[in-house]
């Protein structure tokens, strides 16, 4: 099957979304909660970007200003060129920027998977042809293409959760969104989807953004940008983000268990570097000996 | 009080091709005192099992006493079993329902028969308990609240009638780091007042080896340990069978010790990792 995306990444790529000064409130009635506020960041074709926050920090709320469900009150955001205000064009973006929920089966729309995947390229008025060559590429990129004319209710939550990730794949989106879509899944579908979604990333330079609260799953990001109180307080790579132990307590954030032993020990005078995974504290503390 | 299951089985959808095993000639006691963890992969029988514990599903093969109630029993006081035994599912917040929060949490107290004001005190209690502000949040609907809050009020409701067991399914999934302690840390508090028995399904392996004394193992449908976290997470041949993984601490424990350096401690949490290799390294 062909590839549709270019393997373009790394720091050369260029620019796919821009979020310059955004703000947005939530205001029902005389009550106003914050979303975000002053929000800017670029995030580059091919990166696979890791939201971090505890619950109301605003990650969602910026997702949503992502594929459009909600637009700036104040600033600008951008995808591929296409403001989010632009009415004209929110049909365009929202093929451009796919999003995953929690919960797998509230994304379910048939009751046959290759009709679950073919509902959003139909919508997009996708050639019939065209949409069953749509099909099978999805349902391999995700390694369920053997459950094609199955029904959705028999698979386990991580099987769910890939088919509904194929189905946002099925409209050949630049961007994938996955706002917290391991949630509800055991560690073995939870690995599963890290699996789908860093291969995606990594051999067809899908851009990837991945809202979580497990540690686990954001060391694997080339990115990551801590929101607190609707900001960003922090942003960089995962051993960058995790080594201001400061900036992850404000955040109301656990550092992974390695890191969080590693500091403690060097902050208690042992000389081992500090360590994101389980292996890198163990080899530090073999180095002593 | 005990509670003792013996030769528990269910099948879903029996004699149709639907049919599954669900559970297998499930046995084991669970101890007054006891935080019991149960866990296995999706679909190995740890929910099924749980709904049996109030009668939710009836038996259809096996036995479970509840102290010496025989859940079998054709006039099974369902009430008073369900009163004894609360029970929290899987992201309870979805279970809200009423216009404010405090009529929420008395609807249980209400249907075990309290009066008004009884089931009024019960919810202010309730609420306090699991850390709300009875007078702000008691009016509000619980829809105002945010996920933790929504989480914290569900689990009022099912406490405000003082269970002497309480059943979670999952109680810590898809919570912040934040969300996920203050879990915990109330389950531990409410065994130090009326709480006796927590039973807890958990995929979190860190979570089961930091607060659990029993493991219950459900293999597709079967009891395959019933042992000690210790124990557990110290058989690799356990591990590898059941998909679940080391908790984070143990992990590391192994790791250290595959290169040469072994710890006095099972490792069974972060802090007492970080204390043995404090030991060892003379911080």
């Amino acid at each position: 099957m062909n590839d549709i995306y270019s393997p373009e990444r790394g720091a050369g790529a260029h620019e796919i979304i821009k979020v310059e000064n955004v703000s947005y409130d939530y205001v029902s009635g005389e009550q106003v909660s914050r979303g975000v506020r002053g929000v800017s960041l670029t995030v580059r074709k091919g990166e696979f970007v890791v939201l971090l926050g505890h619950n109301g920090s605003g990650k969602s709320t910026l997702a949503k200003l992502l594929n459009g469900f909600i637009v700036p009150a104040e600033g600008k955001v951008t995808v591929e060129g296409i403001d989010t205000r632009d009415d004209k064009r929110i049909y365009e973006l929202r093929a451009k920027v796919g999003m995953v929920f929690q919960n797998a089966d509230n994304q379910m729309v048939a009751s046959v998977i290759e009709n679950d995947i073919a509902f959003g390229p139909e919508n997009l008025g996708v050639p019939r042809d065209e949409i069953e060559k749509r099909i099978s590429w999805a349902l391999d990129a995700v390694n369920m293409s053997e459950h094609r004319r199955r029904s959705p209710n028999k698979l386990s939550g991580g099987q769910k959760q890939r088919i509904a990730i194929a189905a946002i794949l099925a409209m050949y989106p630049d961007v994938l969104i996955l706002d917290e879509s391991t949630a509800m899944l055991d560690p073995k579908g939870r690995g599963e989807i890290m699996e789908t979604i860093s291969r995606l990333n990594k051999e067809k330079g899908l851009t990837v953004i991945l809202i979580t609260h497990y540690m686990d799953e954001a060391i694997a990001a080339d990115r990551i940008f801590v929101m607190n109180e609707g900001r960003i307080i922090k942003e960089g790579k995962p051993r960058e983000v995790f080594s201001d132990t400061e900036k992850i307590a404000e955040a109301k954030l656990e550092l992974p268990v390695a890191s969080r032993i590693s500091a403690e020990l060097r902050r208690a005078g042992l000389d081992i570097p500090f360590a994101l995974t389980d292996e890198e504290l163990a080899e530090g503390l073999c180095r002593l000996k | 009080m005990q509670i003792k299951v013996e030769d528990l089985s269910y099948v879903y959808s029996p004699k149709t091709p639907f049919e599954k095993v669900a559970l297998d000639g499930v046995s084991f006691t669970v101890n007054e005192g006891d935080t019991i963890g149960i866990i296995g992969s999706t679909g190995s029988g740890k929910s099924t099992l749980c709904q049996h514990f109030n009668a939710l599903i009836r038996i259809s093969h096996g036995k479970i006493y509840v102290g010496d109630k025989d859940l079998t029993a054709r006039k099974l006081d369902l009430l008073a079993l369900r009163k004894e035994i609360g029970m929290l599912f899987q992201f309870p917040e979805y279970q809200l329902f009423d216009d404010t929060v405090a009529k929420d949490v008395e609807f249980g107290p209400k249907n075990f028969g309290y009066g008004k004001e009884e089931a009024a005190r019960l919810a202010e209690e309730a609420l306090v308990m699991v850390g709300m502000n009875y007078a702000e949040v008691k009016n509000k609907s619980p829809f105002e609240l945010s996920g933790g809050e929504k989480r914290r009020a569900a689990i009022a409701g099912v406490i405000a009638s003082k269970p002497s067991v309480l059943v979670l399914d999952e109680p810590t999934a898809g919570l912040d780091p934040i969300g996920k302690r203050e879990i915990l840390e109330l389950v531990n508090d409410l065994k130090k007042s009326f709480l006796k028995t927590v039973i807890m399904i958990s995929h979190n392996m860190d979570e089961i080896a930091a607060n659990c004394n029993r493991v219950i193992v459900l293999h597709n449908g079967k009891l395959l340990y019933d042992t000690t976290p210790e124990q557990l997470f110290s058989d690799p041949e356990a591990i590898a069978a059941t998909d679940l993984g080391y908790p984070h601490s143990v992990h590391i424990k192994r790791l250290l010790a595959e290169r040469g350096i072994e710890l006095d401690t099972p490792a069974l949490d972060a802090d007492s990792l970080l204390a043995a290799l404090k030991r060892r390294y003379s911080l």
